[in-house]
Formats: C-alpha cells, sequence, structure tokens
C-alpha cells in the first residue's frame, strides 16, 4: 500500500490518460467467462480452418524427419564451404521467438509491470512451442538420432565424455534448462486457473481433467500464499535464463575465429535481437486472435502499443549492434573483417541483408509514430517483417561469414534443398498445432491475472477493495 | 494540506550543511591536482582523464535516467527526475571545459608543452608521421584518428548534448509554470531522438577519449561495457542525493517514499548483473578466441597490481553488490545501500583505472598515481557538486506540475476533478 502524501494533485490531462488494462468496466465475472469460453463450448469454424492445415503441415515435418533419418543429413544443403545451413539458422529463429514468453513472465513480473497479465500466457505458450521447434534441428542434425542422449554426460561403455569446451553442448543444457523452467513457470500460473475451468467443467471428463491438474487448488489464503512464492521464485529463476540462452546461443559462433562471428557485442546483440523476433511472433499471433476470440476488452489497444514499443526498443538496440558490428570491422582495420562485413551488404547475399536491414531496423521505427501503433493492420503487417528479417539476421551471420572461404579456391554458394525448405515449412505447422490445441482446451489468457487488474482490485480506485463495486 | 500546484510556493531547499562541501573538494583537489602538475605533468594528464570519465559518466547517467524515464511514459522516476535533468544538465554545462585540459595534453607535442601527448596515436602522428604512416592500425581509422577527428567528435558530442540536455531540461521547468500536455510531449520528441544521440556520443566518448589510449586493441562491446558502469554509479548516486533530500525540511518528503527507493534499488541491482554479463562476455570471446590483436589489452593488465584491481573488480564490482542487494528489503535499508554508495564510486573508480592506468603504467599503478587521480577526481566531482546544488535550489526540487505525478504516488484522482485541480493545463 502506498505511503500517505498531503499533496493535492491533478489528473492527467485527457490526451495522456492512460487506457485501462481491461476496458469498458467488466466485471470479473464476465472476464472470466469471456476467456473460459474459448475452451469451451463447440470448435468454432475457424479453428478447425486454421488447424487442418496446420496438422498437414506437421504432418510433412515428420514425414521429412522421417526421410532424413532413414537417408542421412546429407538430404539438406549444407556442404563445403557452408556446413552450417538452414538448420541451424531455423534453430536460432525458433529459440529467439521463444524468448519473449518468459520475458513477458518473468521479467515484466519482477519489474511490476502490470500488462503483462493480458499476454503472458499465450506468450509462454508460444515460448514452449517454438523451444520444442527449435529442438528438432540440433537433435536431428546428428544424423543418428538415437545416439542422441550421447550428448548428455552419462557414463557409458567407452567413457567418452561429450566435449565440453564446445559452445554446442553448452546449448544442450542452456536450451533443456530454459525448456524445463519455462514450461514449469506456465504450468503453475495455469493452476488457480485450471481450477476455474474445473470449477466449470460440465461433462466429466473435462471435470477430471481439469481437476486432476488444478492439483486440488480451491483459492484458500494458503494455496494462494504457496502461489505467489512459487511464482515469484521461478520468476527470478527464469530471469537469468532468459538471459543465458540466447547468449549462449550466440556464443556458437562468437568464440570462434571466423571473421563475422568473433565479435564481442554478440551476447547482449542475440538477447535483444531474441526479445525483438519473440515479441514480433506474440504481436503476430495476438492481433488476429483478440479480434476472432472478442478479448478486445482484455488485450486492449494499450497492451498493442506497450509491444509496440518493446519491438522499437529492441529493434533499435540490434540496429546499434548491426552498426557497432561494421564500425568495429572497419576501426579494427582487419582486412578479412571488412571483406565480410563489405561483402554481407553489397556481396552475393545483399538482398538478405538489405532485408534484414528494412525489416529489423527501418520498418520498426514507425512504431515511433502513435497512429501507427494503433493501427492493427500496420502492426500486424509489421510483426511479420520482424519475423522475416530476423531469419535473414541469422541466414546473413550464418552463410556470408562461410560461404566466402579465407582462399577464393574455397568459395562456394549456398542453396537449400528441397528438404530444407518443407522441413521449415513443417516447424510451422508443428507450432500453429500446438498453439491451436492449447487455445482450444487451456485459458488462453491468465484469467486470476487480469482480475487483479481491474478498477476492483486496486484499493485506490473508487470501485476498489471494500468500497462495493462489481464481485 | 498543502498544494504544490504552483512553483512560487517553493521554498528553496536547505542545503546549507551541504554548501561548503563543494568547495572544500574543489580546493582540496586543486592543491592535490596543481602539486601533481608541477611534480609529474605527464601522470596529470592521465589524472585528469580519469576525472574526466568519471564526471562523464555522471552526467551521461543522469541524462540516459531522464530519456529513458520519458521513452517508458513512466511515473514512478518522476519525483527524482529533476535530479537527474541538472546531473544531464552538466554535459553542456561542465564537461566542455573540463575536456579543455584533455584537448591541451592531446595536442602537447605540436604547441611546445615537452610532454608526449595523452594519446600514444596522436603523439605518433604529430612527432612521428613517418612511422605514423606505416601503423596499419592507425592508418586503419582514417578519417577518424586525426587531430580534425578527436576534436570534431568532441565539438560534435558537446553540441549534441547541449542541444537535448538542456531541451529536456528547458521543457520540463517550462512544465513546472504552465502544467501542460504539451511540455510532456515535447519531452517525449527530445527523447525520442535523443537516445539516438546518447548512443552515438557515448559511443563515440568511450572510443575517442578512452579506448583510443591502445588505439590498436578493438571490441564491439567496449561502449556498452563503459555505459553499463557509468549507469550503475550513477544510480548509485541518485539513490544517495534522494535520500539526503528527502532528510531536508522540504517538500520532497511528500513526493520521495519507498516506492521510488526501491525502484532505483532494483535498477541498481539489474545493472550490477548487466555490467558482470557485458564484461564477462567481452573477456570471454576474447580469451577463448585467443588473437593476439585482442588478447593484448587483457594482457597488460594482468601485470603487476591490475590483477589485483582485476580480482577487485569480478568481487567488489559484481559479487558484493549482487549478494548485498539480493534480498528485497535491503534496497530500502540506508545501512546497506549508503556503504554501497560509497563502494559503487570505489568500484567506478577502480574500473576506470584498470581501463586508463596500463598506459601510462604498463607494470602497475603506483600510489602517487592514484594520488593524483583522486586529487583530480575531488576536484571535479566538487565542481559538479557546486554546479549541480547551484541548479537544483534554483528550482523547484521535483516536477511540481508533470502529469504522472499522482500515479507515481500510486494516487486516485478522479477525471471529475479536472476543471478544478491546481495542475491542470489550462
Amino acid at each position: 500500500m502506498a505511503e500517505q502524501t498531503n499533496l493535492k494533485l491533478a489528473p492527467p490531462p485527457r490526451s495522456l490518460e492512460r487506457i485501462p488494462l481491461v476496458q469498458n468496466n467488466r466485471s470479473i465475472g464476465w472476464i472470466s467467462d469471456q476467456i473460459a469460453q474459448i475452451a469451451e463450448g463447440k470448435t468454432p469454424m475457424w479453428w478447425w480452418l486454421a488447424f487442418i492445415p496446420s496438422i498437414l503441415l506437421a504432418t510433412m515435418l515428420f514425414v521429412m524427419l522421417a526421410y532424413l533419418v532413414s537417408t542421412g543429413v546429407g538430404v539438406w544443403g549444407p556442404g563445403h564451404p557452408v556446413m552450417w545451413g538452414w538448420a541451424i539458422i531455423n534453430f536460432v529463429w525458433w529459440i529467439g521467438i521463444g524468448h519473449a514468453g518468459t520475458l513477458i513472465s518473468a521479467i515484466l513480473f519482477l519489474l511490476r509491470q502490470k500488462w503483462r497479465t493480458a499476454v503472458n500466457r499465450a506468450a509462454e505458450a508460444m515460448t514452449i512451442f517454438a523451444v520444442m521447434c527449435a529442438g528438432i534441428f540440433p537433435v536431428v542434425h546428428i544424423g543418428r538420432v538415437w545416439f542422441g542422449y550421447w550428448l548428455f554426460p552419462l557414463p557409458n561403455s567407452n567413457s567418452i565424455w561429450p566435449q565440453f569446451r564446445s559452445p554446442l553442448m553448452w546449448d544442450v543444457f542452456a536450451v533443456s534448462t530454459y525448456f524445463t523452467v519455462s514450461a514449469l513457470f506456465w504450468y503453475i500460473g495455469l493452476v488457480p486457473d485450471l481450477a476455474v475451468m474445473r470449477d466449470r467443467a460440465k461433462t466429466k471428463i473435462r471435470k477430471f481433467a481439469y481437476g486432476l491438474f488444478s492439483l486440488g487448488w480451491t483459492g484458500s489464503n494458503r494455496h494462494w500464499s504457496n502461489y505467489e512464492k512459487a511464482y515469484l521464485i521461478l520468476a527470478g529463476l527464469s530471469t537469468p535464463l532468459v538471459l543465458s540462452v540466447h547468449s549462449i546461443v550466440s556464443l556458437d559462433f562468437a568464440v570462434s575465429q571466423l571473421p563475422g562471428w568473433h565479435t564481442t557485442i554478440f551476447p547482449p546483440y542475440f538477447v535483444a535481437g531474441a526479445v525483438f523476433s519473440g515479441f514480433g511472433m506474440v504481436l503476430t499471433l495476438l492481433i488476429p486472435l483478440r479480434t476472432i476470440c472478442k478479448l478486445e476488452d482484455v488485450i486492449t489497444m494499450r497492451h498493442i502499443d506497450l509491444m509496440c514499443k518493446v519491438t522499437l526498443a529492441t529493434g533499435s538496440i540490434v540496429g546499434y549492434a548491426y552498426g557497432m558490428e561494421f564500425f568495429i570491422a572497419w576501426y579494427g582495420g582487419n582486412p578479412f573483417e571488412r571483406t565480410i562485413f563489405m561483402n554481407r551488404a553489397f556481396g552475393t547475399f545483399w538482398w538478405g541483408y538489405w532485408t534484414m536491414i528494412a525489416c529489423n531496423v527501418v520498418f520498426p521505427q514507425l512504431f515511433w509514430i502513435k497512429k501507427f501503433r494503433h493501427n492493427l493492420l500496420l502492426v500486424w503487417i509489421l510483426s511479420i517483417f520482424v519475423n522475416i528479417g530476423m531469419w535473414f539476421e541469422r541466414f546473413e551471420i550464418v552463410v556470408t561469414s562461410l560461404y566466402r572461404d579465407f582462399i577464393p579456391a574455397n568459395w562456394g554458394y549456398f542453396r537449400p534443398t528441397w528438404v530444407d525448405i518443407a522441413t521449415y515449412m513443417g516447424t510451422f505447422g508443428l507450432f500453429f498445432t500446438l498453439f491451436l490445441l492449447f487455445l482450444r482446451f487451456l485459458p488462453v489468457i491468465a484469467i486470476s491475472e487480469v482480475k487483479g487488474v481491474t478498477p476492483q482490485a486496486d484499493p485506490h480506485h473508487p470501485l476498489g477493495g471494500a468500497k462495493g463495486g462489481h464481485h | 494540506m498543502s498544494s504544490h500546484g504552483e512553483s512560487e510556493k517553493f521554498v528553496p531547499l536547505d542545503l546549507s550543511r551541504w554548501k561548503n562541501l563543494p568547495i572544500v573538494l574543489m580546493v582540496l583537489g586543486g592543491i592535490g591536482a596543481l602539486i601533481g602538475l608541477a611534480v609529474d605533468p605527464k601522470q596529470f594528464g592521465y589524472s585528469w582523464l580519469l576525472a574526466f570519465m568519471f564526471a562523464v559518466s555522471l552526467c551521461m547517467g543522469g541524462f540516459f535516467l531522464t530519456l529513458i524515464h520519458h521513452l517508458f511514459d513512466a511515473s514512478w522516476s518522476v519525483p527524482i527526475r529533476r535530479i537527474n535533468e541538472h546531473l544531464g544538465a552538466m554535459t553542456y554545462q561542465v564537461l566542455p571545459f573540463l575536456f579543455i585540459p584533455i584537448g591541451i595534453y592531446a595536442m602537447a607535442p605540436a604547441i611546445g608543452l615537452h610532454l608526449p601527448s595523452l594519446y600514444p596515436w596522436m603523439n605518433e602522428l604529430l612527432t612521428n608521421p613517418a612511422a605514423a604512416g606505416h601503423d596499419h592500425a592507425l592508418q586503419a581509422k582514417q578519417p577518424l584518428f586525426t587531430v580534425a577527428g578527436f576534436f570534431g567528435v568532441a565539438a560534435f558530442n558537446f553540441v549534441m548534448w547541449f542541444i537535448f540536455a538542456r531541451g529536456l531540461k528547458a521543457w520540463s521547468l517550462k512544465q513546472d509554470e504552465t502544467g501542460a500536455a504539451e511540455c510532456t510531449l515535447k519531452m517525449r520528441f527530445y527523447a525520442s531522438l535523443g537516445i539516438f544521440v546518447f548512443a552515438v556520443t557515448l559511443t563515440l566518448g568511450a572510443i575517442m577519449w578512452m579506448k583510443a589510449l591502445m588505439h590498436e586493441w578493438f571490441s564491439t562491446m567496449y561502449p556498452v561495457y563503459y555505459f553499463a558502469g557509468s549507469v550503475w554509479m550513477t544510480l548509485a548516486t541518485v539513490y544517495l542525493v534522494a535520500a539526503i533530500l528527502k532528510r531536508q525540511n522540504g517538500q520532497l518528503r511528500e513526493v520521495l517514499k519507498q516506492k521510488q527507493f526501491y525502484f532505483i534499488g532494483s535498477l541498481i541491482f539489474a545493472f550490477t548483473v548487466f555490467y558482470a554479463y557485458v564484461t564477462f562476455s567481452q573477456y570471454f570471446i576474447i580469451w577463448n578466441a585467443n588473437m593476439p590483436e585482442e588478447t593484448f589489452w587483457y594482457a597488460v593488465r594482468e601485470k603487476g597490481n591490475f590483477w589485483d584491481l582485476g580480482m577487485l573488480l569480478i568481487f567488489g564490482h559484481f559479487f558484493l553488490p549482487f549478494l548485498s542487494l539480493l534480498r528485497i528489503d535491503a534496497k530500502l535499508t540506508l545501512p546497506v545501500m549508503v556503504p554501497l554508495f560509497v563502494w559503487a564510486w570505489i568500484m567506478h573508480f577502480v574500473d576506470l583505472e584498470f581501463n586508463i592506468g596500463p598506459t601510462p603504467h604498463p607494470n602497475g599503478i603506483t600510489a602517487g598515481s592514484v594520488a593524483l587521480d583522486l586529487a583530480c577526481l575531488a576536484f571535479m566531482v566538487g565542481l559538479l557538486a557546486l554546479v549541480w546544488l547551484r541548479n537544483f535550489r534554483a528550482h523547484a526540487p521535483y516536477p511540481i506540475r508533470d502529469p504522472r505525478l499522482a500515479e507515481g504516488l500510486d494516487m486516485y484522482v478522479a477525471p471529475s476533478d479536472i476543471a478544478t485541480a491546481p495542475g491542470h493545463a489550462k
């Protein structure tokens, strides 16, 4: 509770008034109904229209993986001199997308940013599914996937241990830890809402399933107290994980001596890029979702506006990193470094570089203007540009640093194979299949948390506390 | 009930207990610096540079905190914004004058001072152009690493800081009189461009004034590293200044609440981690790649007592404040936070010593060089404190009619009050 003050202060003028986090004075009951109904009742037509192509694409992914495992990793495009191709690009891209959820849930929670409540659940789900898509690539790239468990330091008959000095090994630990903690964090946050779903369930199966996973939640003071403690601890644990995962992914490149990869700014630059792409994907998913599911009063324009600002901030940080890379390539005087960067911008793959610059640095600057941040169609298009731009960023880092080796005789070109393309498209299928199943069976917004940011829950507000209001 | 709707109702804070401190620091530091100049004129240049970079950290830290306040449309930081605005204003009020000796020392061989230039690359350029022509690291940086480039960057930085830090402060003071929303919008406009200006000028300053002491070395992380340490130290300073001001019988008591101190404490904690993160990343990537054109910078910092300074930074700049601030209540406990502020200043000083010291003293700093560093620092801090206090006394101690003030204090003000509220824009 705030300390007392004797000041008499003015309210903000109308032009600076904030949009409430739940609009139109919606009651607490309305919030439960509106969010829970998405996972209740008859499956809507739009859901099937989205789900069928998604599951088909996901099927294609598994067909491609079966083809790769049965044939060998040679069905993918990498080869001399570009020994890393789409697999690592897609891995880094999906991992990056998987950063927004835990950032919103953990870091914004620790920073007391109440607006996170409307978007954290969907963003966390997105994180988990994105990390699952990411994990596919390193696992299958080893070729003999049945030996995948060798990545872990398990005693084995040959007494061969993983190479701990390899950043790819660090990835194994970082990503698996991140996935575990993110899933746990997501599930803990779901418990009170699963109990709501249980109490509303009309069929025995739903009642049993939600009852099982809500862990006997009754909403008692003791439950809430334990829940809040667990949530805070998990937020504290998740925060360094958010930063560490993409920092470690960046080290896959930065600890090498290769021009274009070896640069000290990579860890924070990758983290900023990951948050940038993660928010891009959150916007891509939530803008249509809020309209289709009639959630405009919960995912308000204020939420969209704030997410645009985070996208703008992280995009600008990424732009700074691009600038510093170029500047230091010049400043350092290393001719190989200079050549790589000039080649990125003006060489064979110039189109990829300028697509990256346009999508990641130039277009997000439109978000400085409020009118654009409040134009949903434009924001949605720009959010897709962010995803495209961030894919090209990884493409530029991987391919343009490799395709011109130090000796011209080793110069080459990179082309993805149809298996590369189909596998990547397939991960979209898996991602959207999982996300649509999440929409259909779980509360897409944290019901209990949104109720906590209504005016009724604010003791300083005339509608709040014991002053009377909607209950 | 007191109303703070109009700026003229404010009585300047009683800062008489502190008014002599800046003068004492200036006099003692100035005498020490003059003795140092007479005894070891070469060292004086580096000591002055170290103190100058400390002053840049503090002023740019204040400028940055003002910028992000507007960019995030924050409300909790309204009560401390004036502190930051006055710190930021010294980027153009004080720093250009403090830079003059650095400019003179940089040009020393060319103006008959019988001293080498502060910067080895400039010395080469001025005294041995033939050797400079064969210095690949120097030639690669043309035309930035020239006399014109060096002074051009300084002029650019000071002009930019004048435009943006002054603009932010001027509109803030204007809002004290009018309470108009237009002032907030103007400040946001300045902040939107100002953040780019901040990034570019801080980068150029860190590179041209400090990294250039070893011009062969390069790291993309370096400006971020300087930024992280600077904001960390500034936050600790703002915490202490706010705590002192709150103890005065001034109106700041009404607005500086637990919330403000907790959030500043949280930011100090965040920047403790951020500094460690960028510092470790830079070191680790260079160590792991093990390329001589990069590792030499760290290799020279493992000689003599620079090794000890490095250890002190690892444990003192990260572990100690990290563990001290981990508990929520520590951020509100003055017996923790006041020593931490002193510690933050010491650590930032050590960090700058770690960066600047190896150029004049490749085998380790000496007691004499540290004493001169401290004398120059005392003089500059005294001067900064004098100017800051003068500015602070001349205006309301916080943005009294900022539209976000009520929200920042967790007060609900009904919109129906709009017509009668004293701070409302006409």
